[in-house]
């Protein structure tokens, strides 16, 4: 299943999910080059300004400080609706951060539009997303590897710059479905262009 | 026999441009062709590695002899293909130099506009430079 929705056209905020149905090699992965690219190019002029750091501090503190049932914790301390993003399905094996054999090619479809010249000058973070299953603490750290491995296969075996790719975990603190916190849909990873290589 | 070695040439010719201008699989041509060939041998060799950081392709490489052989010819073709991408991407700005200078003046090199540059140009760029842009897969 593939689908993509354009939320409010002030936010310009492409939102690509893609799933990845199990089923070995016949798995599809049909998002289109154009489709990431322009999910990823279209900046807005009120984007908020954000560090690697400073997302997963405000991951760390919505963690530690709000608790009671997800769908009424208050939202991440940072607007990350407002940045050029897209959202991609990557299948891991279960409480790991083996990326397994059907998601290569969605991986690889990102390496792609990383390498479009016209995203060649752009930084970029990665966020891993788990539903809440588990323990908010596990899910900000299984997360956190699970970016890191998008990001390694990203940096080495696709050879994107590594001076433009971070990784962060934002474990269930950002939560697609907060009134469906186990909804599958939540686990996700997303793509966020953060501006200016220099 | 005369016209016999002309078209001999011709081919000749045709076939070396074509191979010339084959381009480097897209990295998501690249994914899937690693998962569809070797999806089952990554399962049942590669479980405990991951795809970055050539682990996967070194582990495959380790089991070459194990894995199916559509699965072989499929990741040495991977392999060498990310190969020459990544040495066409690291090359461009040396065999472009001298048509940056004529058909690119005064864009700031260093990010992609001098890319998106030689890419519009690449009709009249030398054909190294041109062939480069190919193999970056930046076309």
């Amino acid at each position: 299943m593939t689908w993509f929705a354009v939320r409010g056209a002030s936010l310009a905020a492409l939102v690509l999910c893609l799933t990845a149905i199990g089923g070995g090699a016949s798995a599809q992965t049909d998002l289109s080059n154009a489709q990431i690219v322009q999910g990823l190019q279209n900046l807005t002029q009120d984007a908020p300004a954000v560090t690697a750091a400073s997302l997963r501090q405000a991951a760390l503190d919505r963690a530690t400080m709000h608790s009671g049932p997800a769908s009424q914790r208050p939202p991440l301390a940072i607007q990350l609706d407002k940045l050029a993003q897209i959202n991609v399905q990557i299948q891991f094996k279960l409480n790991s951060a083996i990326i397994l054999p059907e998601s290569y090619a969605t991986i690889g479809s990102v390496a792609d539009a990383l390498h479009n010249p016209v995203l060649l000058g752009y930084k970029f973070i990665i966020t891993g997303n788990t539903d809440t299953t588990g323990t908010r603490q596990t899910n900000l750290k299984l997360s956190q590897e699970r970016a890191d491995a998008v990001m390694e296969a990203l940096t080495t075996t696709f050879n994107v710059n590594p001076a433009r790719l971070e990784a962060v975990g934002l474990g269930e603190e950002a939560l697609l479905d907060s009134k469906n916190s186990e909804n599958p849909i939540n686990r996700r990873v997303q793509i966020f262009n953060v501006g200016p290589l220099r | 026999m005369k016209m016999h070695s002309w078209i001999a040439v011709a081919g000749a010719l045709a076939l070396a441009s074509t191979s010339a201008q084959a381009q480097t699989m897209s990295y998501r041509e690249a994914g899937a062709l690693l998962a569809k060939s070797c999806g089952p041998d990554i399962r049942k060799y590669c479980g405990t590695v991951n795809l970055g950081s050539g682990k996967l392709i070194g582990c495959l490489d380790t089991n070459a002899g194990k894995v199916a052989a559509k699965c072989k010819t499929d990741f040495v073709a991977v392999k060498a293909s990310l190969a020459k991408r990544a040495m066409a991407q690291q090359a461009i700005f040396k065999l472009c130099n001298a048509d940056a200078a004529r058909f690119c003046q005064g864009i700031v090199p260093g990010d992609g506009n001098l890319i998106s540059c030689l890419v519009e140009a690449s009709k009249a760029v030398s054909k190294p430079c041109n062939q480069t842009i190919t193999d970056a897969g930046w076309r």
